[in-house]
């Protein structure tokens, strides 16, 4: 049985992301902040399930593209006057080259390659504190540049600046959907469990690998670079923080790693949830209510939330179809 | 086509393969046989690349393959199947065929894919889920449609028929014979069956403990008195 199509659905989203939630909340700064900054995790999120769903890599170290590109862009535009939406993509192909250094660790598998990425994290870490004349060191850099107005969207507001990550969000949802739609998509998914049997058919599977971690890298080197012209703000403790790899790991398996929407909706759920409702009720240590949930969800739908509602839905509807299974693809 | 010369393979302090010295021509048929351990797959692993031989050279179509990496193999023209089945897991059976040929041959020709399917028999089953929804004799047929897929002038066949009724051995040699013919193949064939090599391979090769003790027709090679040795065993002989 075929998938309903989804076009309407996606639409629906779309109108719901982009003028629905301006309006309802454009005058509520905080809960706007909350928003981007889960939509700021989301980004991260699909850029950690692209390379674990289809390069097969478990990454501890986004934090270091998310760094680099944070602090390229922000030097861009503060030392050598680039304008802010330009030094973001250049902050993405900053991210990208950083992760070149890091291609020798695809020679490790499964947690040899994650705490090899974890430590060379840290070592982007270490070079942002030590290489003060470029990066101001551990006092980090201050007034960077905020977004400029373009098309009459003032994206230094909240609003503005929601619709910014909103759109860097789902363009990389849609090349995380083209990718894996794709021949190379094909042949990425299969590596997994036989890359041996993929590489006599003729895949190239290390290089296909290395193009995941670079696509990966330059997205969240993006993101990266978004949070920093957002705050204005940035050190190495900061930018840095294994909490820009925490909380998209969680969020992407929370949501679905190997869906298009689950990492954005894990990401919304987690942090929203969290800050809203956790935090609320339980000051202090309101994380363990998350951790206790993320818990019952790998142990009850490993697949995570999005595959969770599609087989629920379809347990209640018309039955059951391919899209219903574990590990399906939505 | 294919030429081996003094090629060894050490695992360790175990010769898998000593000074292996072997040429096969083009569209030649040529069985492999030897009893359990006799170093069948090593060869094919080194042929396809796998891995690199200790020491000696494996040349294809006139070139050294010096120490090209196995996916390069595939594209030069070296088709294989594996002696446990290996489907590509996650995709159905003709996106097996479809990863394989983008990336093997380097091209999209749907009307080949179906042909391959037709030939295999596959062709009920191109949308069935390849890891999981295939039987043994199915899996095996996607081993080889796999390998096809890559338009390969060289086909190495690692026990495709092992484990199959003997109905459906003989109907899955004839499917080989009409593969080889239909797309000019050479080919490799590893296989415990001795009835099948008859069939199959107008020369077979005998590999024991890593080194070849008879090459010539199946005839005579199954006649061979260290041959027989080799899998009865010296009081036997």
């Amino acid at each position: 049985m075929r998938a309903a199509p989804r076009t309407p659905l996606v639409l629906a989203v779309l109108l719901l992301a982009y003028v629905a939630v301006p309006l309802a909340f454009g005058g509520q700064d905080y809960v706007m902040s909350l928003i981007i900054a889960a939509l700021t995790i989301g980004g991260i999120a699909v850029a950690w399930a692209l390379l674990g769903n289809l390069g097969g890599l478990v990454s501890f170290g986004h934090a270091a593209f998310f760094g680099v590109g944070a602090y390229v862009s922000a030097l861009l535009t503060l030392d050598a006057g680039w304008p802010v939406l330009p030094a973001m993509l250049a902050g993405g192909l900053g991210a990208a080259v950083a992760s070149v250094a890091t291609l020798p660790a695809l020679r490790l598998r499964g947690p040899y390659f994650a705490l090899a990425i974890l430590a060379y994290a840290h070592i982007f870490k270490i070079l942002a504190v030590e290489f003060e004349s470029v990066t101001g060191g551990a006092g980090g850099l201050l007034s960077i540049p905020g977004f400029p107005t373009v098309l009459g969207l003032e994206l230094g507001s909240k609003v503005g600046a929601y619709c910014l990550i909103l759109t860097i969000v789902l363009a990389w949802m849609a090349v995380y959907a083209a990718i894996r739609g794709s021949t190379w998509g094909l042949a990425l998914r299969a590596m997994h469990d036989s890359e041996l049997a993929t590489r006599v058919v003729g895949v190239p599977s290390t290089h296909l690998k290395a193009l995941m971690l670079l696509v990966s890298a330059f997205m969240t080197g993006v993101i990266g670079a978004f949070n920093a012209h957002q705050i204005s703000f940035l050190d190495p403790d900061y930018a840095f923080s294994g909490e820009w790899t925490v909380l998209p790991i969680a969020a992407a398996i929370f949501g679905g790693y190997r869906t298009v929407w689950g990492p954005v909706i894990g990401a919304l759920a987690v942090y929203l949830v969290d800050q809203l409702v956790f935090k609320e009720l339980m000051p202090s240590g309101h994380q363990l209510i998350f951790g206790l949930l993320l818990g019952a969800m790998i142990l009850w739908s490993p697949q995570g939330l999005l595959p969770l509602i599609s087989r629920l839905g379809l347990r209640s509807g018309e039955g059951g179809d391919k899209e219903g299974k574990p590990g399906a693809r939505a | 086509m294919l030429a081996l010369e003094s090629v060894s393979m050490n695992f360790g302090g175990v010769a898998a393969l000593s000074d292996v010295t072997l040429a096969v021509a083009e569209g030649e048929t040529l069985g492999l046989v030897g009893p359990n351990g006799a170093g069948k797959t090593t060869l094919f692993n080194l042929i396809s690349g796998v891995f690199p031989p200790s020491s000696g050279r494996i040349a294809f179509a006139g070139r050294p393959l010096g120490r090209a990496a196995n996916w390069k193999r595939a594209r030069q023209g070296i088709g294989r199947t594996f002696q446990i089945p290996q489907p590509l897991h996650e995709l159905t059976v003709r996106e097996n065929l479809t990863v394989a040929q983008r990336f093997g041959a380097g091209k999209r020709d749907e009307a080949r894919l179906d042909e391959i399917l037709e030939l295999l028999d596959l062709a009920d089953k191109q949308h069935v889920d390849a890891a999981h929804g295939l039987a043994l004799t199915e899996q095996k047929a996607l081993e080889v449609g796999k390998a096809l897929a890559v338009e390969p002038r060289l086909l190495m066949l690692d026990e495709v028929l092992g484990g199959l009724e003997t109905s459906a051995k003989r109907a899955f040699g004839g499917t080989l014979m009409t593969v080889k013919e239909r797309f000019g193949l050479t080919m490799i064939v590893i296989e415990h069956d001795i009835e099948t090599i008859r069939t199959l391979c107008p020369r077979a090769v005998v590999l024991n403990f890593g080194r070849i003790i008879a090459d010539g027709t199946p005839e005579a090679v199954f006649r061979d008195p260290e041959v027989v040795r080799s899998y009865t065993g010296d009081a036997a002989a």
